[in-house]
């Protein structure tokens, strides 16, 4: 018979009673740990990084102001989507609020992961409100937009004045002024250098991303649309086939090159031109880390066979359907998203999501790439709209990678990335 | 009848048998379980059938397969030759020994970033001092060209862990038996000779324990190629774990990664096993 034995009995008794006893004192002293504050809980997902900070403020004075318990949880871009969705697929609660980078948020919104939020009113500009809404443009709205980042084109001013230049308007532009600016002599047995153009082409996100507007501006488009890939159009081969001839007059090695690479060449005064996020604007003006302040202004993405585009890289705010205070996340954005904790998001360093903080004086006296960020903004293009976006974005960059570090023909990278990118969506249909 | 009792010791074992059931045996059976199911839930070998048409696996392997034989063998022969070396020294073989250790010390994400300072084509103090001499390195583009990328990330690699091996060798050296070799000395053999036929042979167990333990670590590379490359250009420097990593936390297939990780953890253990042979003789012979 099972436990007849008085002694083992006794035995099993305190062997479930004392860890049961341990783990009540330890919860009740985790508890009264808790007691000492008051008021709801909410627990804010941060990127670390300058958007992340701005918000990181704001929540903190929202817990002032509304007597709530802020708690903000850091994490770095490259684990943050990982960990969101992590959360929002096992429905912990574990964040309230959270940031999401824009091309996440078709993958964060599908199944009913996050809260519905009301519309947002109609200072907000466009672009950044049609990616908050889940199908894209025409669906509810599951985030609001917080950080208006479009990409810029980067110039030196000093140099295109100097050689009587125009800004391109077009890559063709682009391809004749690199020819031009570029230059490497050797001067007491120093070499002193400057490329025409600088650009990252890194597999993955990178050369995508400095892809882009290429690739729409030649008049290509990722999908047709019943949703099958389209990236080997001739307007796609000629797209890669520019930014090979542009790959002449950039510096060697651009093939494994990221932003920091990029952003060195433009500090350190080696490269014209290039395509750049407006986050970097602030490290070309400043003297401790710029050898070109002042001297790179900005001008709207060169078009081709239709008008230039930037590439939109929004920062939005949602609230998780399995947060435990989802009408507090809900207060939380909706304030945090008003006109002045804006503003002053955007004196931390955040571009921001409302027309009229663009347009305050104040920041508009500070912060000399307003207008051409705003415009930038206005016309920006999001990245496809598919769950699947980070599988596709890593194939199609390993092919433009290679063809770019030389391996591959633009026809045969766009061929694989073809063929990758079908095969992806065809195991997502199944 | 006596009644069966559980003899007490098993009380005092039972929770690290338990921490280690724990920590180690339910995640691989997880793995086992995530590699037979689809994303939606379902039983299913496609995941593992898949592998067999996955070309970027296939390069991701071939890679991985690469970089472990070269950092290997350079890893080997260099630690040799530096423990053969700083041992006949007279004078300052403490001091060199802790220096060379130095690299080992550093966290490999640590010196990634430091190895990625210096090999910048354009800033970097490797092609900055090759500039400095008077030649021209602009065509060296070390892990930025696609040619240079995977041989950079190797020298990363054994400039690392050479310590580790030259720690291994260095030790079984000071251990020889030196009658063996005064012996061989009296006789008359060189300095070859005693190297290939006593100190080599005698050494054969740390060199296979030094290859186990580096081997098992290079097969499953991923912070330096992260830090270094990510696996570009291109695809030029992909390796398994790499691709693992990316299929489970960044495309969220964690079925298929699962059965990709099993993959790799049946190579290692066939690695391992291979090598753990070529101890086995020398330690029953040590017994006997």
């Amino acid at each position: 018979m099972p436990c007849s034995n008085p002694r083992r009995r006794g035995v099993g008794r305190r062997w479930h009673i004392k860890p049961f006893s341990l783990i009540a004192a330890a919860s009740l002293m985790i508890a009264g740990g808790g007691c000492t504050k008051q008021g709801p809980k909410l627990t804010v997902a941060i990127n670390a990084g300058v958007e992340g900070e701005a918000l990181r403020s704001a929540a903190l004075e929202w817990g002032d102001k509304s007597g709530t318990q802020v708690e903000v949880v850091e994490l770095p871009y490259a684990n943050l989507f990982e960990k969101l969705l992590l959360d929002l697929t096992s429905n912990t609660g574990a964040y309230d609020v959270i940031m999401m980078d824009d091309p996440w948020f078709p993958k964060l919104a599908e199944n009913g992961k996050l809260a519905e939020l009301p519309a947002p009113d109609s200072d907000f500009i466009q672009s950044t409100v049609d990616v908050c809404r889940y199908p894209y443009k025409t669906g509810k709205y599951y985030a609001i937009p917080y950080v208006g980042n479009s990409q810029l084109f980067f110039y030196r001013k000093d140099l295109f004045e100097r050689d009587h230049l125009e800004p391109p308007k077009t890559w063709d532009e682009v391809l004749i002024d690199a020819s031009k600016l570029g230059f490497r002599t050797v001067l007491n047995a120093e070499l002193t250098e400057r490329f025409g153009y600088v650009m990252r082409a890194a597999p993955g996100n990178a050369a995508v991303t400095d892809f882009m507007p290429l690739f729409w501006a030649y008049g290509a488009d990722m999908f047709d649309a019943q949703g099958n890939p389209t990236v080997n159009s001739p307007a796609g081969v000629a797209a890669l086939e520019m930014m090979l001839r542009l790959g002449q007059y950039s510096p060697p090695g651009y093939a494994g090159f990221n932003a920091d690479e990029v952003a060195a060449h433009l500090l350190q005064s080696t490269a014209a031109m290039s395509i750049n996020w407006p986050a970097w604007i602030s490290a070309m003006d400043d003297p401790q880390k710029s050898k070109v302040v002042n001297q790179i202004d900005f001008a709207q993405m060169p078009g081709e066979r239709r008008p230039g585009q930037a590439e939109l890289g929004a920062w939005l705010l949602g609230a998780p359907s399995g947060s435990r205070n989802v009408s507090g996340a809900k207060a939380f954005i909706h304030w945090a998203t008003g006109r002045q904790p804006m503003k002053e998001a955007a004196v931390h360093g955040n571009p921001p999501t409302r027309r009229q903080v663009f347009l305050d004086p104040d920041l508009m006296e500070r912060f000399r790439s307003y207008p051409a960020q705003l415009k930038s903004l206005e016309s920006a293009r999001p990245r496809p709209r598919t769950p699947q976006w980070n599988e596709i974005e890593n194939a199609f960059g390993i092919a433009i990678s290679k063809a770019n570090a030389g391996s591959m023909t633009a026809q045969a990278a766009m061929a694989q990335a073809q063929a990758d990118i079908a095969a992806i969506v065809s195991r997502a249909g199944k | 009848m006596k009644r069966f009792q559980i003899p007490r010791g098993v009380w005092w074992v039972a929770p690290a048998v338990g921490i280690l059931a724990l920590m180690s045996l339910y995640p691989l059976f997880f793995l086992v379980f995530t590699g037979f199911h689809s994303i939606s839930g379902e039983w299913t070998i496609r995941n593992f059938t898949r592998m067999a048409s996955d070309r970027m696996l296939g390069e991701a392997f071939l890679h991985t397969a690469v970089f472990t034989v070269a950092a290997l063998v350079l890893e080997l022969v260099c630690g040799l030759l530096l423990a053969i070396l700083i041992d006949s020294l007279r004078r300052g073989r403490a001091v060199l020994r802790t220096a060379l250790l130095l690299p080992m010390l550093l966290p490999p994400v640590v010196a990634a970033v430091i190895w990625r300072l210096i090999y910048n084509p354009q800033f970097g103090l490797l092609n900055g001092t090759i500039r400095a001499l008077g030649f021209n390195p602009s065509h060296l583009t070390w892990t930025s060209g696609e040619g240079g990328a995977l041989a950079s990330v190797i020298l990363v690699d054994v400039w690392e862990w050479t310590p580790f091996v030259f720690l291994l060798i260095s030790a079984a050296l000071q251990g020889l038996p030196q009658e063996s070799l005064e012996a061989a000395r009296v006789d008359g053999a060189s300095r070859w000779r005693i190297f290939f036929d006593i100190e080599l042979p005698l050494l054969r167990p740390v060199l296979a324990l030094a290859a186990m333990l580096r081997g098992m670590d290079l097969i499953r590379i991923f912070d330096q190629v992260f830090i270094l490359t990510q696996g570009g250009p291109g695809f030029a420097t992909e390796t398994i774990s790499l691709y693992i990593y990316r299929t489970a936390f960044r495309f969220f297939d964690f079925g298929y990664a699962s059965a990709m990780s099993l993959l790799l953890l049946v190579i290692a253990t066939m690695l391992a096993r291979g090598l753990v042979r070529q101890l086995r003789p020398i330690a029953a012979r040590e017994a006997a």
